[in-house]
């Protein structure tokens, strides 16, 4: 009878098991139809405005997962963050600018470098815990904008360095494609090693650094791995800014931008991964139709801050689950 | 070197100290009896330097008054911002308080900054000084401003000093930083201390805005840079540590004017935040030995 089953239903199972495959990569069916609503995109839109928006967007949500993975997971909040970002952009500009070895390897020198340099960050902040790693990776991102800004024979000071686009003949719609696969490569990544036992280790020091010590875990290692893995991914696209925008500078290093991206990872809830590409995606087109009160856009992004911190820590995505826990609750009941 | 260049630099260090090690104890203040990474203190400084404008040029007060406004002015604000976002976070948050007061201060920045935007503009509101005199010191001429800003910071933190010496509320504030659990049991209402303290440290950052208006005027982003100057003396003082702060700011200051003028203003922000991160790794205490709070490291 089984066998029956089997192949009468194996072109079904076949699909069902890619499906649950796919799952297991966190690809989940909710998810690839977000992704093939956005790869849509720039065959049915032509507005310019619109893609660049889903751009932003995309690029403002990847900052914030890469940006989860060390707060949402190890309970560190690298308050440096948009320093790092910023070396990718400098790395990704000067290997496009100064060598002859292209674009794609700039990307791959931004990784390198900032992955280098969260390498180090890690190093740094080991024998700190709680708000001393953020005033250190503070302390350290600030290093890099000063570094960024006194440097003047390298990078231009505040005049900043010209990038030349990712290829000659490319389009928005080529950046939004070339973004999404970034991000979900990155994604895909992060999650297998969230999956993990590296990733378990991550939320054993994150919840109680003594107790995941005492029971076998080394922190030394794990929270080297998830600094040098964060930094490089931020890098990375810090890099593809770099040659989206044309031009990089040092502001782009400033504490400003790390809030921005903190606010998005945190309103989407921390420890989630995509919370923070869901809140971008809500918050940012929304504020962008607010464009002429720019100030009014930071105001409500501040208060969103200040509410989700005060009323509902889990943010976003803490909403989901208790929507998902609601709707399955409810099918029970149907069922009895 | 030369013994003039030699003097001016001190001279400047010391003044600037002054008003570092003012900042840097309201800093101090909050983040040692609320167990709060203040983010927004430089909001504060900025409130009070557009109080002191509104009060000196609009209001055509004095400049002691008009200074003395913008300190209560601030001190208000501290009150209701302690009132409105700290208590109800303090009932809410209890393991994540100090990541989570973190955050909310850090949306409060961006919040008060572009209020102040949408408020009073872009523009650069200054007034070219308060007291039309110059002193003579050391063969050097130096705007009384300067001076009487150096002071008004001493003597708010000698005040500060001798408020919680002294009095039964400053023992009060003392006893909560040591230990929240027992001074509860002792009959200390934590709310009244919290709000005092915030509104105090408000003030303190006010006032610093408030009497360098001259030198630096009142600006939406003001609050920046004498966010993060703060920030490095209570990091060097060690987190919490306000009779450190006041030694710190005066260390910051006198190593800005030196370093700046041997290294240039670029590479001076370089070397001064490679020796805080140095410092930072090597003696997270600071230079006087803070006792760190568990809550901290959490």
């Amino acid at each position: 009878m089984q066998s029956a089953e089997t192949t009468t239903g194996s072109r079904a199972s076949g699909l069902a098991r890619l499906v649950e495959q796919l799952d297991q990569l966190g690809l989940s069916l909710p998810i690839l139809a977000c992704v093939a609503l956005l790869a849509l995109a720039p065959i049915f839109v032509s507005d310019e405005y619109i893609l660049r928006l889903l751009i932003a967007s995309l690029y403002f949500g990847s900052l914030a997962m890469c940006f989860d993975f060390t707060g949402g997971y190890i309970n560190a909040v690298n308050f440096g963050f948009a320093g790092f970002v910023g070396l990718g952009s400098y790395a990704a500009a000067l290997v496009a600018i100064h060598t002859g070895l292209g674009a794609w390897a700039g990307l791959l020198a931004a990784a390198l470098a900032t992955g280098l340099v969260g390498f180090f960050t890690g190093f740094l902040t080991l024998p700190l815990r709680g708000i001393y790693v953020s005033l250190m990776s503070w302390f350290v991102g600030m290093t890099l904008m000063a570094l960024a800004t006194a440097m003047v024979q390298v990078t231009r000071g505040a005049r900043g360095l010209i990038v030349p686009p990712l290829y000659s003949s490319i389009t928005t719609g080529g950046y939004l494609y070339i973004l999404l696969g970034m991000s979900l490569v990155v994604y895909v990544l992060l999650r297998l090693v969230i999956r993990s036992r590296a990733g378990l280790a991550f939320r054993a020091i994150g919840q109680n650094f003594d107790a995941a010590q005492a029971s076998g875990v080394n922190p030394t290692r794990y929270k080297l791995i998830n600094f040098t893995i964060s930094s490089a991914a931020g890098g990375l696209f810090g890099g593809f800014y770099a040659h989206y925008v044309g031009i990089v500078t040092p502001d782009i290093m400033s504490t400003g931008y790390t809030l921005e991206v903190m606010a998005l990872s945190f309103i989407g809830g921390s420890g989630s991964l995509l919370g923070g590409v869901f809140a971008a995606f809500l918050l940012i087109p929304l504020f962008d139709s607010l464009k002429r009160l720019m100030e009014y856009r930071l105001i409500i992004y501040g208060m969103l801050l200040i509410l989700v911190m005060i009323f509902y820590p889990a943010g976003l995505s803490g909403l989901y689950q208790v929507l998902i826990q609601k709707i399955n609750r409810w099918k029970g009941k149907k069922i009895k | 070197m030369d013994v003039t260049v030699l003097q001016s630099l001190l001279l400047t260090g010391l003044l600037r100290g002054g008003l570092y090690a003012l900042m840097a104890v309201g800093l101090a203040l909050v983040f040692g009896v609320m167990n709060i990474c203040h983010f927004a203190h430089g909001e504060y400084y900025v409130l009070g330097a557009y109080a002191a404008f509104f009060g000196f040029v609009t209001l055509g007060l004095n400049p002691i008054p008009a200074i003395l406004l913008a300190a209560f002015l601030s001190f208000l604000a501290g009150v209701i911002t302690d009132k409105l976002l700290f208590h109800p976070l303090r009932k809410r948050s209890k393991g994540e308080w100090v990541m989570n007061a973190f955050l909310l201060t850090a949306g409060l920045s961006v919040v008060l900054q572009n209020v102040y935007r949408a408020v009073f503009g872009m523009r650069y509101r200054g007034i070219t000084q308060y007291w039309d005199a110059s002193v003579e010191i050391m063969g050097m001429s130096i705007a009384a401003d300067r001076i009487m800003a150096f002071v008004i910071a001493l003597s708010a933190i000698f005040g500060l000093w001798v408020f919680l010496q002294r009095t039964r509320t400053g023992r009060a504030i003392r006893a909560v930083s040591q230990d929240e659990r027992g001074s509860m049991l002792v009959g200390i209402n934590l709310d009244h201390i919290h709000t005092l303290t915030f509104g105090l440290g408000s003030m303190l950052a006010g006032l610093g805005g408030a009497s360098l208006l001259s030198l630096s005027p009142a600006y939406p982003y003001g609050g920046n840079k004498p966010l993060i100057a703060s920030w490095f003396v209570v990091t060097i003082a060690g987190l919490g540590n306000t009779q450190g702060a006041i030694v710190a700011g005066f260390i910051v200051g006198l190593f800005e004017s030196f370093s700046y003028f041997y290294l240039g203003q670029g590479w001076q922000e370089v070397a001064s935040l490679c020796l805080l991160i140095l410092l930072l790794l090597f003696k997270p205490t600071g230079l006087f030995g803070t006792n760190i709070k568990s809550v901290w490291e959490k």
